[in-house]
């Protein structure tokens, strides 16, 4: 077979071809001994082929890593079904393996088994939050924010008080913080029937804490991350949710004991120098 | 151009010895703040850093107060045929800005083209077009970082059919071209040589010694046909002895120990670097390279699952 004469960018766009589209290697139009070198031990397809598995089976193993709990969950045969035609459809582009899975949880949206039926069943609905959720936390670890903040003591005024400055409030149809706990705990949790939940994730340190929340305390928490203080989100439960004043401010010293302990609380700047 | 060519080699030509350094890996972080080991540096890879706002970047601050440090990529595509990557090579710059790393190294290869990243580290066909290619792109990223940058030969797995130049050759004149310095990487000559056929020991003896600022040393996978490059498991006496020729030809360089899976705790891995001082003179055993018998198991080369942020780490 003769040598193709390729330019640089026609051998790596040929290469790269191999790789990541699965090519069929007999349908090429360019036969790879025509391109590559075959060894005393191999033939230019093996050699090539080293590569070729070796991208897949790399890239499944990152993801893999990222969404540990989904992997779990769905069992590896079926995550490494859904992993490996991700990939396919969605080459990584950056050069961060970091953001690998940042459209995962869209994909596994899209691709639902139960896509063109009208009954839809409640599995994938959990997979697609859990994955949401995982993805969310990759991010949140890296998340760039100045950590010098200082922790409220406990009789800190409620004027003082702001949140942390890495803090990310979450809403699902499913026990999602609940089994991600579990499962980062070396647990084995059974896949979970449909239950609102809502939980808090702070970082701390550096490190992040999960705590799941009741969803007073997410709205509450909602609005202080919309800009209020804890007097207006306070007044903004009272008026949505129609509830009595008193009986808030009697759970708010428990709330506030917890948030504080959580770490969802830092004291604000200006104030903390007496401005 | 030519009098920053100059500029860079002899920067090279100057940059320290700083001994015996391992690979900073997120499971052996607590290990090093709270024990502060006798290592001699660390060496970090620049994209598990470059992006992060929180522990990685945290630890790594608090490393590279109390150890020289070294920063590795593996996004520079410098082989690429895409256009450089001036997002990725601002992220470096302010890196290394912070960091102060005594240099910047990345590999031959390139990663991708059309805006996408394999992630992996193919190899680049070894022609004059290549080498001028991939010395206009060195230049402009050195005069970019105003550093010379160092360049490790990668494991390869197959050679092209249009390649003309030896790879010893291609690294010999990249560097006089570009003033950059050189990465002997002692098990990816091994696995290459290997893979495609040439003896290592003529490899080693053909570099420009006096270019070669660091070494890197790791275990590999043998499949009987083939040697993947798995830095996983403690590197083979083959690799050893050749690590002990490099070590005459150079003079003595930076040595490293690369581990990126089944990565073992920080106690082992330190002292699988250690065994590198048994190879650090005398000449034994360099005519020794003999085959040894394939592993079992299946094998990833490059891997990269541990670039992956280990948020529960």
């Amino acid at each position: 077979m003769d040598e193709t004469n390729f330019s640089l960018t026609q051998l790596q766009n040929w290469m790269q071809g191999m790789l990541i589209q699965h090519v069929p290697v007999s349908t090429e139009l360019v036969e790879v001994s025509q391109v590559v070198n075959a060894s005393k031990r191999l033939s230019a397809v093996k050699h090539l082929d080293i590569y070729r598995q070796s991208y897949i089976a790399r890239l499944r193993a990152c993801m893999q890593n990222q969404f540990g709990a989904l992997a779990y969950a769905l069992g590896n045969e079926l995550f490494e079904l859904f992993a490996d035609q991700y990939l396919d459809a969605n080459p990584s582009g950056s050069y961060t393996l970091n953001t690998l899975g940042q459209k995962f949880p869209a994909f596994l949206e899209q691709t639902r088994p139960d896509a063109g039926e009208e009954e839809k069943e409640t599995w994938p609905d959990f997979m697609i939050e859990l994955a949401g959720f995982e993805y969310a936390l990759s991010e949140i670890f890296d998340e760039q924010a100045i950590e010098n903040n200082t922790t409220p003591t406990n009789d800190a005024p409620d004027e003082l008080l702001k949140l942390t400055p890495v803090f990310h409030l979450f809403h699902h149809r499913f026990p999602i913080c609940n089994y991600y706990l579990e499962f980062s705990q070396g647990k084995e949790p059974d896949l979970p029937f449909p239950e609102e939940s809502f939980c808090a994730v702070t970082r701390r340190a550096c490190k992040l804490g999960l705590f799941n929340i009741r969803g007073a305390q997410y709205y509450f928490l909602l609005n202080m991350q919309q800009g209020s203080t804890v007097e207006e989100a306070k007044g903004e439960l009272v008026k949505t949710f129609n509830f009595s004043r008193t009986e808030l401010d009697k759970v708010w010293i428990d709330w506030r004991r917890n948030f504080i302990a959580s770490g969802f609380f830092c004291l604000k700047e200006a104030d903390k120098f007496g401005k | 151009m030519d009098g920053n060519k100059d500029k860079y080699s002899d920067t090279v030509k100057n940059l320290p010895n700083p001994g015996l350094g391992l690979g900073l890996r997120s499971k052996h972080f607590n290990y090093i703040l709270e024990h502060n080991p006798a290592v001699d540096w660390f060496e970090v890879i620049s994209e598990n850093f470059m992006d992060s706002g929180g522990r990685p970047r945290h630890v790594l601050r608090q490393i590279a107060e109390k150890y020289p440090v070294v920063m590795h990529g593996v996004s520079l595509s410098i082989g690429s045929t895409d256009p450089l990557n001036w997002e990725y090579l601002t992220k470096l710059k302010n890196l290394a800005h912070e960091v102060k790393p005594i240099w910047i190294s990345d590999h031959l290869c390139w990663t991708g083209v059309n805006s996408l990243n394999t992630h992996d580290l193919l190899p680049v066909i070894l022609n004059e077009e290549s080498l001028k290619h991939i010395c206009n792109r060195i230049n402009q990223i050195q005069d970019f970082l105003e550093r010379p940058v160092v360049f490790e030969n990668p494991s390869t797995y197959l050679t092209f059919k249009q390649s003309t130049i030896a790879e010893w050759d291609f690294l010999r004149y990249m560097s006089e071209e570009t003033g950059c310095g050189l990465l002997l990487d002692v098990n990816n000559v091994y696995v290459s040589a290997f893979n495609n056929d040439f003896d290592p020991v003529h490899y080693i003896h053909q570099l420009p010694h006096d270019r070669i600022v660091q070494m890197h040393i790791a275990g590999h996978q043998h499949c009987g046909t083939h040697i993947i490059d798995t830095h996983d498991r403690n590197v083979v006496n083959d690799v050893w002895n050749l690590f002990n020729l490099a070590w005459q030809l150079t003079g003595g360089v930076a040595t490293l120990l690369e581990w990126d899976s089944n990565i073992p705790d920080f106690e082992a891995y330190h002292a699988e670097l250690l065994k590198a001082k048994q190879y650090m003179s005398g000449l034994a055993g360099i005519n020794d390279i003999a085959e040894k018998l394939p592993d079992e198991e299946a094998a990833v080369s490059n891997p990269v699952d541990f670039l992956v942020s280990d948020i529960l780490g």
